[in-house]
């Protein structure tokens, strides 16, 4: 890709000093969106449309089109109907949101305001996870200032339109970062993730209709609003266009978030972007898209792109774009025993497959990392994942199995090297 | 109709039954563990796996696509489902593990998971014999284990209340408890703490799990994780014999299964009547068993110089009796029946005494204002209030009582406790002389004169009628010095009895009592005085009693038992329950 990126300008994260203030943001053209659709010719209807057109695909790691999941609402019924926003980013390798609450809080909430229009909600929470402690106080100053504005509360700049808006904190749960979850952990509960259907659009939030919609995709709506579908389009790649926030993090000169088009190739990313290989070290692999994601092989990363396609096509996935960078100093079996001690931690033990999965997962990658591992092991890993992956409620078991599955696939020499040759074989 | 094929079956359904109550209604088995009829489905343990797929139908006609074969093009769910969420739609698909390779393995599967951090220690398992997990294990399970590594370890023998303890390794989680206390009892008592392979049931901080209902978490905790601090390491399930029965210690006639090992009940559990009590039975109830085994009184014993009462002989006692109602005319006797007994006992007490005089007939009504709670607990503390208002028995307020007692000669009292329950104090009972029929020793035995010892309901067949007037009765379960179980042909068989030798079996005649159902004595009694009134065996009398009075009419004991008990129709509800 030919594509200059230091020409491009950030949208979601702009540079301009002080932008979280909220008479920043309103002289810099904030809240003009909000007003643009709340004025006579918009209705809720061409809102969705609009956004749908723009194909912002979710960035908080499905990559569904937001659009189309908002027109998934059933119709107004009179009872209360809520928009629940994910800013838990739980995943590792993710802290994209946190730049959005730290520099550009209004761009969010005018998002939220305005799917809160489109698909006539009546309250919007924020969930964002509790060890962002900073960057709840800072969200709710925003939201008061947004208040006293008369940008959120009732009758919304004489529109007639109401919405209240809410701030939650998570509790240090990964799991609360799943959507469902993350409902019961609003409404007070354990999060556990909920069985699917009744989908959170028919029954959501205390079992009214609810939309959830990560941060960033959130803040993409003002943009697309004000610029337009074809804008947004236009911009990175096709399928999976618009602006992104990839953060990248690991064996990088300069580790960091930064805002560029969908679509850039990872070897720019790592070489250009974040300055290069610390110390000049070789590359070994990544992880595209949070943990999660499976790991790609630094020597195979010719031609591959950020976007929805590209990864799948390279045995990937796009993710949260929080890109983990490893170079050739890294112990394979030490980062996936790691990923899974993660998982296991954070599995919330609510279905079987998972709760037992990721425990017995986590103890047979240590027994391979103290050295008693033996070549059997790898087998019976690469059996559990199969005994995981799709088999509950949600996708944390897929998670943590796919970590494991890939890396033993695509570094299995260093897994072979680790285990004792076995003496018999596992029934 | 709608229909859906099952394994290849064609089967038809209304409404939208949840795909798993469906199979297992119709016979076929799947297995699972979180699932409970009663309670919600939040299709955690993943065991019930199936594979299901929808016929692929032409979007404008609505007609089904086929195939090249004529064969209805199937669209299969692209995971497996699990059935106990899995709501029925027309034209379904469902593979169960006995059609598919794939759902047998994908349940095994899961069964090795669920099996890796459970202790297996079902040689010192309270639960073993009757574990879903063990027996599912068996059927479904894999042979081995895969699994080298150290289990997780969690606290064992934690006291979660007065009678709940807890062993939180052999927990797989099915939140079954937790949602009881949610959803059926509504104490919320319990939760689940914790994540991932360390969580495990239990109470708030500083709480404890005193649910009036909190033991039937045991009887639904698919493994032993929850145990009885009452029951657990007294008896294996299969030494036991299991009886049907009826909840005596309340007015609901909560159905009960009653567990006897040596002739002694060791515990009471609930069985399904889905017009009664379904899997339910509070706490308190349990208790009764006690009462089984415990100050029995075994043979007669009668009052001699001043207040000791010594053990006389069966003559010695109905001698005595025949005497004392001699001695005195039938208006100067004073018959109070009990809603505390059962209808045969009632009527053969009143059959004989009115053929010979009585006209009046009376009974306490043991009623708790403020007790019941509208589900199984009630304000009537008696089991049979409505049966022998039914028989003709009328209801006498205490300060009644207390004038009667002091103009009667002799008084007969059925099995109640007028003095424990407060009705009476020792001293009314003083001057006339008093002859109780009574299963227990109690102060209300130890101040009368002559006590007979009859038999409870864990060693009679008898019926009872509950306060919305359901017709219900026991079976005996336990063997007194008179009957034997391999010649009654109403007493259950339990493993022992049917495949074990003589020397298997657990026999001990101490615990054997010396006592006679009512309607034995009432024969003897009749036969002394002269009287032409004979019973036979209590399904005689309640064949006697539905040809004699009208509220009992058509009611037998074949009917009670292909029924499970039947609602009287002269009788109106007094409760109704929620």
């Amino acid at each position: 890709m030919s594509f200059d990126w230091k020409s491009y300008t950030p949208v979601i994260i702009p540079d301009i000093p002080n932008l979280h203030e909220i008479d920043v943001y309103t002289n810099n053209g904030g809240y003009e969106s909000l007003k643009k659709v709340l004025s006579n010719d918009w209705d809720p209807e061409k809102v969705i449309n609009e956004v749908k057109a723009a194909n912002i695909r979710g960035r908080g790691g499905a990559g569904f089109n937001a659009g189309l999941k908002w027109s998934f609402m059933p119709k107004p019924d009179g009872g209360p109907r809520y928009l629940a926003c994910n800013g838990d980013e739980s995943e590792p390798g993710t802290f994209k949101d946190r730049k959005i609450f730290e520099y550009n809080p209004h761009l969010f909430i005018e998002g939220a305001l305005i799917a809160a229009y489109a698909m006539q909600c009546s309250a919007i929470y924020v969930y964002i996870r509790g060890e962002y402690y900073s960057w709840i106080k800072m969200m709710e100053k925003a939201l008061k200032d947004a208040y006293d504005k008369g940008f959120i509360g009732k009758n919304i700049l004489g529109s007639g339109f109401d919405v209240e808006f809410h701030v939650t904190g998570g509790a240090g749960a990964y799991i609360c970062g799943e959507e469902t979850s993350m409902l019961e952990s609003l409404e007070g509960k354990r999060g556990y993730p909920r069985v699917k259907p009744p989908f959170p659009a028919q029954k959501g939030l205390w079992g009214r209709p609810t939309t959830i919609n990560n941060i960033e995709t959130l803040s993409c709506v003002p943009l697309v609003i004000k610029n337009g579908a074809d804008w947004f389009t236009g911009i990175g790649a096709e399928t999976h266009p618009g602006p992104v926030l990839y953060g990248i993090s690991g064996h990088v000169n300069r580790p960091g978030v930064y805002e560029l088009p969908t679509g850039m190739p990872i070897l720019t990313l790592i070489e250009e972007v974040a300055g290069g290989m610390r110390n000049g070290k070789k590359l070994k692999g990544i992880i595209p898209g949070g943990s999660s994601t499976p790991i790609l092989r630094g020597d195979a990363l010719e031609g591959v792109n950020m976007d929805a396609d590209s990864l799948r096509e390279a045995g990937s996935m796009m993710g949260t774009a929080g890109m983990i960078v490893m170079d050739e100093d890294t112990d394979m079996v030490e980062m996936l025993w790691r990923i899974s001690h993660f998982y296991h931690h954070e599995s919330c033990g609510q279905c079987t497959p998972c709760r037992e999965g990721t425990g017995w997962l986590e103890k047979i990658l240590l027994k391979i990392r103290n050295g008693d591992g033996e070549i059997r092991d790898l087998e019976l890993l690469i059996d559990l994942c199969s005994q995981m992956e799709g088999r509950t409620i949600c996708a944390l078991a897929d998670a943590a199995a796919w970590p494991v599955r890939y890396t033993i696939d695509r570094f299995r020499d260093e897994f072979e090297a680790r285990c004792k040759k076995s003496t018999y074989a596992l029934a | 109709m709608p229909e859906i094929f099952i394994d290849g079956e064609r089967y038809e359904f209304e409404g939208k039954p949840k795909l798993l109550q469906f199979i297992l209604d119709n016979g076929k088995e799947v297995p699972f563990f979180c699932y409970h009829p009663e309670m919600s489905a939040p299709a955690n343990c993943r065991q019930c796996y199936v594979k299901v797929g929808t016929p692929v139908q032409n979007r404008e006609t609505g007609e089904y696509e086929l195939d090249e074969n004529g064969e209805r093009v199937i669209r299969w769910f692209p995971k497996m489902q699990t059935s106990c969420s899995m709501e029925m739609t027309d034209g379904m698909v469902v593979h169960t593990q006995e059609t598919s390779e794939e759902v047998a393995r994908a349940q095994k599967d899961t069964m090795e998971l669920i099996l890796i951090n459970h202790p297996l220690d079902c040689p010192i398992c309270d639960q073993a014999g009757e574990c879903p997990l063990q027996i599912q294990t068996y059927k479904y399970g894999p042979e081995g284990s895969r699994f080298e590594v150290k289990k997780v370890h969690k606290p064992k023998r934690v006291e979660l209340g007065p009678r709940v303890t807890l062993d939180a390794e052999r927990c797989i989680n099915c939140t079954r408890c937790v949602r009881f206390t949610e959803e059926i009892s509504g104490t919320h008592q319990l939760t689940i703490s914790s994540r991932g392979d360390k969580n495990y049931p239990i109470t708030a901080p500083g709480m404890e799990f005193d649910d009036p209902y909190s033991l039937n978490t045991v009887d639904i905790c698919p493994v032993g994780a929850l145990t009885s601090t009452d029951f657990r390491f007294k008896a294996r399930v299969w030494e036991m014999n299991q009886t049907p029965s009826i909840d005596i210690t309340g007015g609901k006639g909560t159905n009960v299964d009653l567990w006897t090992r040596d002739n002694l009940v060791l515990r009471l559990t609930p069985r399904y009547n889905k017009n009664v009590n379904t899997h339910w039975m509070p706490d308190e109830a349990r208790q009764a068993y006690r009462k089984f085994n415990e100050n029995r009184i075994s043979r007669p014993s009668i009052k001699a110089d001043g207040d000791n009462q010594i053990k006389t002989s069966w003559n010695n006692a109905i001698e005595t009796f025949a005497e004392k109602l001699e001695s005195v005319k039938p208006a100067d006797v004073m018959v109070l029946g009990s809603a505390h007994a059962s209808v045969e006992e009632n009527y053969s007490l009143m059959k004989l005494f009115s053929t010979w005089g009585v006209n009046d007939f009376h009974f306490s009504p043991d009623v708790k204002d403020g007790f019941g709670d509208n589900f199984l607990l009630t304000d009537d503390q008696a089991p049979n209030t409505n049966g022998v208002k039914a028989l003709g028995f009328n209801e006498i307020s205490t300060d009644d009582l207390k004038t009667a007692i002091k103009s009667a000669k002799v008084i007969v009292l059925l099995n109640d406790e007028l003095v424990d329950r407060g009705v009476l104090g020792s001293e009314d009972l003083e001057k006339p002389f008093v002859i109780s029929l009574a299963t227990n020793e109690t102060e209300t035995s130890k101040s009368t004169d002559l006590v007979i010892p009859i038999t409870c309901i864990a060693e009679h067949a008898a019926s009872y009628v509950n306060v919305e007037g359901r017709i219900q009765r026991s079976l005996p379960a336990k063997e007194t010095k008179y009957t034997h179980r391999k010649m009654d042909l109403e007493m259950s068989e339990g493993r022992l009895d049917r495949y074990g030798t003589n020397f298997d079996n657990w026999v001990n005649e101490d615990n054997k009592i010396d006592c006679t159902p009512t309607w034995e004595l009432m024969n003897n009694l009749a036969k002394r005085l002269g009287l032409s009134v004979q019973f036979g065996s209590s399904r005689e009398i309640m064949d006697e009693i539905a040809s004699s009075v009208s509220t009992f009419e058509g009611v037998s004991f074949e009917r009670m038992d292909d029924e499970n008990g039947i609602q009287l129709t002269g009788i109106t509800k007094e409760e109704v329950s929620a």
